[in-house]
């Protein structure tokens, strides 16, 4: 089953359309990445979902159930994480836990535990300042924490790393993954690695519609590209390669891209191994998410 | 009904920890004190500057102060400290827009009209507070120094301004909805407050304006019957409603 669904969203601000038709479906238990580029409409789509902003048109469910805006019925289903979480700053982390589970009704005694479960979970179980001296990497830990409160069956996180130093990354991206089995996560992005790192599925989304979205494995597969890279220890052995085989195109120090469909890698082999060029690398080129990003983007 | 005490007791730490509660506390302390203080060294003071003031011309005849001139020192002081507690308070909603500390409140399931119950409820608590404490130390001593018996409705009078100060809160958080910057609260709570003022300066509609309320003055020196009040009294009760009553939907269907 589908966790969260949306179906042509459309949202314009003024004359600025930024959604134009956006459909996404998030399975459950996955690891969803939302890749796209500044000003793409990430935290825009997301707040729809959560009923902070009105849509134009199009239909969201969470869980099976219709959003409203300006209702947070289906917000009980969601832990969010904004772009930039702001908390009350005269408050300590664990006052605002507590606070938290208070607003969502949770019994005083499940409270107490949780808070402290969580805490410890995103390493701020010492701390006794209020969150005025927060970091922004505390802040962003501890946006995690309220987030995972209630128990949400869907996590929405919008650009949970970016302002993070590789240790902090490192640190949410293993919460993520850690929480997976109770949760779906959804997340924005435009750091690929990361959605490489931990996802499961992901969608780009350009010009305000998901231009491509799917299984991460599938994609890899479908878009894969039947290139090698070969490079050679001596730079006349690149003339003599380019003369044989016209078709190879020069990148770079010592090296040329060939595409099996013009030639065949045993053929490519056999001549290297004939004329005992002495070979530095050779490798099949895989798909990355960068190139993906590049090639969705341009259209 | 978890979510809202929840959500108040919040409000009130933040008044707490943020300091607004102690100023406001000796804001009106200081005010109660103040009034018969200033009456109490009025001639004290006068005949200190008798010699000087004599020497340009002026005669300082005898004065004797009363209980009146105490309480007219306290309906002249109560203004500046609704003003205060106005400028003190007035960015209690458009902080947390501006903050965005609400989105996430929000998000976890409190309703929207808890927020605008919560911060009202704080609100007039402390104003009711404040208000009554200072008029209990400015009552307090002005029956100990003076005979108090020659003050026409005391307590009347003071409820009419005290009304008043609730409407103009009222006001407040109606433009603390529709705005989202604090001079949007202060210049439409401070305007709406001035056209009253000035239309109140029609003889014949003057007692129909909350404004009339604040009138204390002609009540304790007993010119004015309560009667002529129950107007003011009744359209500012009406109003305080209409516009607490507004807030809660538009706070519904407002961008966060
Ligand atoms: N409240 C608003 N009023 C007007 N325009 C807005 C508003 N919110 C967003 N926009 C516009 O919508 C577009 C998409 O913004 P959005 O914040 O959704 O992008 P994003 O994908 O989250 O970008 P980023 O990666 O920088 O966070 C932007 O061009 C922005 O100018
Ligand atoms: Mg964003």
């Amino acid at each position: 089953m589908d966790m969260l669904r949306i179906g042509d969203l459309h949202k314009r601000f003024g004359e600025k359309e930024v959604l134009r038709g956006l459909h996404l479906s998030v399975p459950e238990h996955s690891i969803y990445g939302f890749i796209g580029k500044n000003g793409a409409g990430k935290t825009t789509a997301m707040k729809t979902v959560l009923g902070l902003l009105q849509a134009d048109a199009g239909e969201i469910t969470v869980n099976g159930e219709h959003v409203v805006y300006g209702q947070t019925a289906t917000n009980r289903y969601i832990g969010y994480l904004p772009d930039v979480p702001e908390f009350y700053p005269f408050m300590t982390a664990r006052e605002y836990l507590r606070f938290c589970g208070e607003i969502c009704g949770m019994k005083k005694a499940e409270n107490e535990s949780r808070c402290k479960e969580l805490l410890d979970l995103v390493g701020l179980g010492e701390e006794t300042h209020r969150i005025k001296g927060f970091s922004r990497g505390m802040k962003q830990r501890l946006g995690i924490a309220q987030a995972l409160l209630h128990r949400p069956k869907l996590l929405i996180c919008d650009e949970p790393t970016s302002a993070l130093d590789p240790v902090g990354r490192k640190e949410i991206l293993d919460i993520l993954l850690a929480v997976r089995k109770q949760t779906t996560v959804l997340f924005s992005t435009h750091i690929l690695s990361d959605v490489e790192r931990i996802c499961t599925d992901v969608a780009f989304l350009n010009n305000g519609a998901a231009k491509i979205q799917g299984k991460l494995s599938e994609m890899k597969m479908r878009y894969r590209r039947e290139e090698y890279r070969l490079e050679t220890e001596r730079e006349t052995d690149i003339t003599i390669l380019r003369k044989a085989f016209p078709q190879m195109k020069s990148v770079g120090q010592n090296q040329v891209v060939f595409s099996a469909n013009d030639y065949a890698a045993e053929v490519v082999l056999r001549f290297l191994a004939d004329r005992k060029i002495s070979l530095l690398k050779w490798e099949r080129e895989e798909p990355t998410l960068e190139s993906l990003f590049m090639e969705v983007t341009r259209k | 009904m978890k979510s809202l005490h929840a959500f108040m007791k919040k409000e009130m730490t933040e008044q707490l920890r943020s300091g607004r509660l102690l100023i406001l506390g000796i804001l009106f302390v200081l005010f109660g004190i103040m009034n018969p203080a200033i009456a109490k060294l009025t001639p004290w003071l006068l005949e200190m500057f008798a010699e000087s003031l004599e020497g340009s011309g002026m005669t300082v005849t005898e004065v004797t102060v009363s209980a009146l001139d105490s309480w007219m020192q306290f309906y002249k002081n109560v203004p500046m400290a609704l003003i205060a507690f106005v400028v003190l308070q007035s960015s209690i909603f458009t902080k947390e827009y501006a903050s965005g500390t609400l989105v996430l409140s929000l998000t976890r399931g409190l309703e929207r009209f808890h927020v605008v119950v919560s911060k009202s409820a704080v609100l007039f608590t402390l104003w009711t507070a404040g208000y009554w404490l200072c008029f209990g130390i400015t009552y307090a001593y002005n029956a100990y120094f003076w005979d108090h018996s020659t003050v026409r409705n005391p307590v009347f009078s003071a409820v009419c301004w005290w009304l008043f100060g609730v409407w103009v809160i009222a006001l407040m958080i109606l433009f603390s909805v529709v705005t989202n910057a604090n001079t949007g609260v202060l210049l439409g709570t401070g305007s709406v407050v001035l056209i009253s003022y000035l239309i109140g300066l029609l003889p014949k509609i003057s007692r129909y304006l909350p404004t009339f309320l604040t009138d204390g003055n002609s009540l304790i020196f007993g010119i004015a019957e309560t009667e002529k009040y129950m107007a003011a009294l009744g359209i500012a009760v009406v109003s305080a409603l209409l516009c607490f009553s507004f807030s809660i939907p538009i706070f519904n269907k407002k961008q966060l």
